[in-house]
């Protein structure tokens, strides 16, 4: 399969929220990309409904009206909904199938009543064990597989994953700070993993005719983030977070590069280099994700999304209506406030404003800044020899561009792991073969169940 | 694109204003147990094993432990401080478990564990890097950890508590509809008449939701785990430790 060795804009400066260069359409008369961002609502059930199957479905029929009857209470153009699966829902397809089918009746019916535009994604879960099975032939692939089907058959219209592969490895080497190990778990074994799966998914989305969205390295480069948190905790350096994360990106292409349309999943915070790569439209979450985490980039992430999603809200009782329908109410806000910048010509400026809230506040922020996702973006497409060449020269670009920036204020902890890193990475081999080579032994004796034919080696 | 120059009055740096401690080495007259010593303050895998090995042709097993456990706690003390990352404290956890692994193949026996305890992730949860950092904290504080993996069904979790009898049970879980788990497992482990501390935590885990059934004790970090395991093994009960750490 080709990759990617050009990137879709000539520019960063190019790159605004709510155009993608390759826009796409789905569901009820809904474009993402084209001109407009829609918000992208995620609800997550209370614990104890996923019980039985009737409980959750009727969770779910709950949670989509109070979305569906907010917007149009509202009077916002069109949703998104996510249907993120609990487990339950994946290793029983014909539950995410029913509630597939069940938010497609209600957004149908408001649809017709009210001309609500609107889209189902269903994002399957991935709960493979990477050193505890085979990872290409488990009965959990089996049911993933069938649970696609099921959605599709069912009613979503974009389906998309948080697949996991490598994070055995990655696993291991982010809390040990051993940046080869993140480079072979996320860019190497990570990659290969996407593109064993998303051939599958890009299949069956074909065959029922609906969109295949896209992936996030959520499970690895997210683990660093969340871990390296905010300015008090001391559990993984920002500045290594921030380098696991451009290695991501390196990743998560290959679903593109294997046929996924977009828009990415939300919670790929590497999406910013993807779009100027691929020109997809992305998904986003930041501020109006509080409700699941929080994160450094609140403002910075929604400068070039198309959706701008709320990552996961459970549903409760809230003085302004249920959790769903008030962070729909908080989502479609912040969209009308970017739809109204396009439409004023004031669409860059907006932009701008939210680059500069968040840019030097911390490393993630710093590296997801178009002008740099962007620079991120050129090294990836410039050394795309082999994932693992593209994916080492994400980090490094990475690395210089925080080394290189006065501007980007760094504690001197913080300094030593970001030269160590840097220092790391310039000493691993050119070549994919002897990279790999020099892995494959050091982490089958360091992590326990590694086992490297899950990944066709 | 426009860039300010004065990002004053957007964000303040509150991490460049923090203290930083300085790492000290703890001094010892001997050179071999000083090695030993300095390798786990390192978290220098790659050494380990030789200084090990050298200072076991003239110490005493016993003398060599203690001299990797005096490393563990300097440790210790510069991650409480905020001087250490979890990476290093990780990598001193490794040194040192490989340490005492030479040390106790050249005792022909294993060294003496503070106590059993029990790690599992949910079932339906395949999350586990949380349960990893806690049962690399409890080895690395002396305890057996009989670690259960992840995506544990609720039947495994209550046949190990009756089968290796720990003094605590842990569950980490992600999401709020996996960890419901848990209390299966506390309500399974009291209709048995069984009774110990079981310490929830992870993602979504809330202290309302683990403090609403018995056994249950809330974990809010992976850094309490050694704490509450010195509790649970000197005899307090899952009462007494919810008491003196949650509320």
């Amino acid at each position: 399969m080709a990759k990617y060795t050009s990137m879709a804009y000539q520019s960063a400066d190019e790159m605004v929220f709510g155009t993608a260069k390759y826009p796409v359409k789905y569901g009820r008369d809904f474009e993402v990309g084209g001109g407009l961002v829609y918000p992208e609502l995620v609800p997550h059930p209370r614990p104890g409904s996923e019980e039985t199957k009737k409980t959750l479905v009727r969770e779910y029929e709950k949670m989509v009206n109070d979305v569906l009857e907010r917007c149009v209470q509202l009077g916002f153009p069109g949703i998104q909904i996510e249907l993120e699966h609990v487990y339950q829902m994946t290793r029983n397809p014909d539950w995410g199938g029913e509630i597939a089918a069940a938010t497609k009746r209600l957004m149908d019916d408001y649809y017709q009543k009210y001309g609500l535009k609107s889209a189902i994604r269903a994002t399957i879960a991935d709960y493979r064990k990477p050193d505890e099975e085979n990872m290409r032939d488990s009965d959990a692939l089996k049911n993933i597989l069938a649970t696609f089907e099921a959605s599709a058959a069912a009613g979503a219209d974009n389906l998309s994953i948080e697949s996991m592969g490598g994070k055995e490895i990655t696993d291991y080497a982010i809390v040990r700070q051993d940046i080869k190990g993140v480079l072979f778990g996320i860019g190497v074994l990570g990659s290969r993993d996407v593109e064993f799966l998303w051939k599958k998914i890009v299949e069956i989305a074909n065959k029922h005719g609906v969109t295949p969205g896209g992936d996030t390295d959520c499970s690895q480069a997210n683990v660093a983030m969340f871990m390296a948190g905010g300015y008090l905790d001391k559990s993984v350096p920002h500045t290594f977070a921030a380098i696991c994360r451009a290695i991501a990106a390196a990743r998560t292409l290959v679903a593109y590069e294997q046929g996924a349309k977009g828009p990415t999943k939300d919670c790929g915070y590497e999406d910013p280099i993807i779009k100027a790569i691929a020109g997809i439209p992305i998904s986003m979450e930041g501020k109006t994700c509080a409700c699941a985490h929080s994160d450094l980039l609140g403002n910075l992430v929604a400068a070039v999304c198309d959706l701008w999603s709320n990552e996961a809200v459970e549903y409760h009782d809230m003085f302004g209506g249920t959790t769903a329908a008030v962070f729909t109410e908080i989502l479609g806000y912040d969209v009308a406030l970017m739809n109204t910048a396009v439409k004023m010509g004031k669409a860059k400026d907006l932009r701008d404003m939210m680059i500069n809230s968040d840019k030097y506040r911390d490393t993630h922020g710093f590296i997801l800044s178009p002008d740099n996702a962007y620079e991120i973006g050129k090294a990836i497409v410039s050394n795309s020899e082999s994932y693992y060449s593209r994916a080492r020269a994400a980090a490094i670009k990475a690395a210089e561009l925080m080394r290189g920036d006065s501007k980007l204020l760094l504690s001197d902890f913080e300094k030593e792991v970001l030269e160590s890193t840097y220092k790391a990475l310039l000493s691993l081999p050119d070549k994919e073969e002897d990279f790999i080579a020099e892995c494959i032994p050091v982490y089958q004796k360091q992590v326990k169940g590694f086992k490297p034919s899950n990944y066709g080696l | 694109m426009y860039f300010l120059d004065d990002y004053s009055g957007i964000f303040v740096r509150y991490d460049l204003k923090r203290e930083r401690g300085e790492a000290k080495a703890v001094a010892v007259e001997d050179e071999a147990l000083q090695q030993v010593i300095q390798c786990v303050v390192d978290g220098d895998t790659d050494n380990i094993g030789e200084v090990v090995r050298k200072a076991l042709e003239t110490k005493d097993p016993m003398e060599v432990i203690n001299a990797l456990v005096k490393g563990m706690n300097e440790v210790s003390r510069l991650w409480d401080e905020g001087v250490y990352y979890l990476p290093q404290a990780i990598l001193s956890s490794d040194a040192m478990l490989e340490g005492i692994e030479i040390c106790e193949e050249k005792m022909g026996k294993a060294m003496v564990k503070k106590g059993v305890i029990i790690t599992h992730t949910a079932e339906g949860d395949i999350h586990d890097l949380g349960q990893k950092i806690v049962n690399a904290l409890l080895r690395a504080n002396g305890y057996e950890v009989i670690d259960l993996g992840k995506d544990v069904p609720v039947d495994e979790v209550v046949a190990a508590v009756k089968q290796y009898k720990p003094a605590m049970l842990t569950g980490t879980a992600l999401m709020t509809t996996t960890m419901t788990a848990f209390e299966r497992i506390s309500k399974r482990l009291t209709r048995e008449g069984i009774s110990l501390p079981f310490v929830c935590g992870g993602g979504a885990v809330s202290e309302e939701y683990v403090t609403s059934f018995d056994l249950g004790i809330w974990g809010k970090d992976a850094s309490q785990a050694p704490l509450m395991a010195a509790d649970a093994v000197s005899g307090k009960d899952w009462r007494q430790l919810r008491e003196k750490w949650n509320g």
